[in-house]
């Protein structure tokens, strides 16, 4: 048994305008010191299957079905008294922004400390003891005298350090990271990036790292999903996903990495944008955008404008989208008649 | 509204040094070094009128505090009170006693010993008020804007039917409850803690509203988003988190609510709907002199009308200065 298994997840936000299908129907699966990416543009959904995964999506939103397993336990049925035991405890957060993360007028010891005896039985002394562990574990300079400190005494980078301290508090089995490092200044993205790697392979701890730095994804991750208008269109192995992208959505997006350009060219870049999940369009989301609705010899492939592609497997991966369908079909025919 | 940006250390470190190794990092200054730098001490420090203000302000609080010590006569003490001596004026004019400094009234009571005792009783209303206004009002503004929904539209309906009433209907409709139901005996007798009551109820809509509308604000911020992920309990989240974020807008509100607090005591005691005259506080004092203004007898309500116009614009000013300084557009760009 996965550690974390999320089954059908469907996530929908009841507006005033209509109902918004967030998310619809999230499958994966995350094992013990595994490390997951997810990938997409913004407003593809990323940040809610978070707050999905620890119920924690905000009115008007709501999960609608499906189901999110930890350690065989159901998150998303549990009583909002044991979620809490999850929370921070087994599954820790870090987010976007670390400007705004951190309570601005609790010291970044009171912080640490609360998160602590919110989750164990253990004196102040104590607390502190590990929060100072922590900070040392996160490399900040002078531990002590940040424990005093408040978070706008901190730069960006070392707020973000004192994050993953707290994240790492409680010894959890899973970190999600949402966006950790869009917030920082390039040249300390890279150390912070490194940092959290590093331990998570020194603690087993999982990650699930939300962003839309394919850059980042390629080099932690071991397998990745790419998510588009809130469904997943790929997934499977990172490396085989970069090496040889099956949908044209992941293959655009690959190909509109800067280190991909022909220099002195304009870079690649996928026609159009994403639409909003009010308003899709019909069969496949990405029909409007994508180059291959049409065959190569001129005929359309109605399936793409009319219905919902499933997945197809195609080696370790998995994508949605009825060109890798019958390119499939294609092959395993080729192999039947010789 | 993060007021923490006040205590921002704005001390420079010695010059060259700045950029010292973290080994080298100065030592963390305290919570004395950390008011002593801050912009509301140094604000402070270049408002004349709200150092006059609060100096104003201290003084009558100290003297109404100290009022059992400081004045001459106990005006309580009905032994101590001499009819003969009723109508006195005060030092500086002709006919005056130099035992009653300020002159007395028309019962014969030392006019500064009254004054004295009636700004004490003053201050504890408006005080108390004040405070039963901020706990009500503080709670449930958290509440509404914290958990939102039918909380948030039952509590704010409340508070929108608390404020169609006006505070001065509310007083004479309990107090003439009150009155009727056990006595004018029993109205005096229990009158500080009724006037706390009714001054307290009446007016907790408007910190209701403020901290709702802040609270609002900081919700939407990611830390309390942190806090839910790190398994807090709705709360401690409300009120270790969100609220100190809110405390610079409460410090405003109250500053305005204790000067309007005192005024309502006054006014409902000028209308016989307060304090009594055996136990006055200033509004009962201007209420009992008013009638011996024609007869000349101007002191008896001039003079505790004069403390009670400073006493709320000392307070009224240095409100105005906190508010200016608490405002971080004002002084952030």
């Amino acid at each position: 048994m996965a550690l974390l298994e999320v089954n059908h997840l469907d996530v929908h936000f009841a507006l005033r305008k209509g109902d918004v299908h967030a998310l619809r129907d999230i499958n994966f699966t995350l094992e013990r010191g595994e490390r997951l990416g997810i990938v997409g543009e913004s407003g593809a959904g990323k940040s809610v299957a978070a707050f999905a995964l620890l119920n924690l999506i905000a009115k008007p939103g709501f999960i609608a079905g499906g189901e999110v397993n930890f350690e065989g336990k159901t998150l998303n049925t549990m009583s909002e008294r044991r979620l809490r035991k999850v929370r921070g405890n087994r599954i820790s957060m870090i987010f976007q922004d670390p400007m705004m993360t951190l309570n601005p007028v609790l010291s970044i010891g009171e912080q640490m400390i609360e998160c602590l005896k919110a989750h164990r039985r253990i004196t102040s002394k104590r607390a502190r003891a590990i929060a100072l562990d922590k900070l040392h574990q996160v490399q900040i300079p002078s531990p002590e005298t940040r424990l005093a400190q408040y978070p706008h005494e901190l730069s960006g980078g070392m707020r973000q350090r004192v994050i993953i301290a707290i994240a790492l508090l409680l010894d959890p089995d899973i970190i999600i990271a949402d966006e950790p490092t869009t917030a920082l200044d390039v040249t300390i993205q890279a150390e912070i990036m490194a940092l959290l790697l590093n331990l998570c392979e020194q603690h087993n701890v999982g990650l699930i790292l939300i962003t839309h730095d394919l850059g980042v994804v390629s080099q932690v991750t071991q397998r990745m999903l790419v998510m588009y208008a809130g469904r997943v269109i790929e997934q499977g192995p990172t490396r085989e996903i970069i090496n040889d992208p099956q949908h044209p959505y992941t293959q655009g997006l690959i190909n509109a990495l800067p280190q991909m350009a022909t220099p002195g060219e304009q870079l690649n870049q996928i026609p159009g944008s994403m639409p909003s999940l009010d308003n899709l369009p019909s069969g496949c989301a990405f029909h409007p955008r994508c180059g291959f609705v049409e065959r190569a010899d001129g005929t359309t492939r109605r399936a793409c404008i009319d219905e919902v592609p499933g997945f197809v497997t195609s080696g370790n991966c998995q994508a949605a989208c009825h060109m890798v369908a019958e390119m499939v079909d294609d092959r395993r025919l080729k192999e039947e008649s010789l | 509204m993060t007021d923490s940006s006040h205590t921002s250390s704005t001390n420079t470190p010695s010059a060259g040094t700045s950029s010292a190794s973290a080994a080298a990092l100065p030592a963390l200054p305290g919570r004395w070094e950390r008011f002593r730098d801050s912009y509301l001490l140094y604000s402070f420090k270049r408002d004349v009128i709200a150092q006059l203000s609060l100096l104003v302000f201290i003084a009558l609080v100290a003297i109404a505090a100290f009022a059992p010590w400081l004045s001459p006569m106990n005006p309580y003490d009905l032994a101590q009170i001499d009819i003969l001596s009723s109508e006195l004026p005060p030092f500086w004019i002709d006919g005056s006693d130099p035992a009653y400094l300020l002159g007395t009234d028309a019962q014969g009571r030392d006019m500064l010993s009254t004054i004295l005792y009636g700004a004490r009783v003053s201050l504890i209303i408006g005080f108390g008020a004040v405070a039963l206004q901020a706990v009500i009002g503080v709670s449930f503004g958290l509440m509404a804007g914290y958990l939102g929904g039918r909380v948030d539209a039952f509590l704010m309906r409340l508070a929108d039917i608390q404020l169609s009433f006006s505070t001065l209907m509310v007083a004479i409709i309990v107090g003439a409850l009150v009155k009727a139901i056990f006595g004018s005996a029993t109205f005096s007798t229990y009158a500080v803690p009724l006037l706390v009551v009714i001054i307290g109820l009446a007016e907790w809509p408007q910190y209701a509203r403020t901290v709702r509308a802040s609270v609002l604000a900081e919700r939407s911020k990611e830390y309390v988003d942190a806090a839910r992920v790190m398994g807090l309990r709705s709360k401690r989240i409300m009120f270790r988190h969100v609220l100190p974020n809110t405390l610079s807008p409460i410090f405003v509100i109250s500053t305005v609510q204790i000067a309007n607090a005192i005024i309502s005591e006054a006014a409902l005691s000028f209308l016989g709907l307060g304090m009594p005259e055996t136990h006055p506080s200033l509004g009962s004092l201007i209420k009992a002199g008013f009638d011996y203004i024609q007869s000349g007898s101007w002191w008896i309500t001039l003079i505790p009308g004069a403390v009670l116009v400073i006493l709320v614009l000392s307070i009224n000013l240095l409100g105005d200065w906190l508010r200016d300084v608490m405002n971080p557009r004002l002084y952030k760009g």
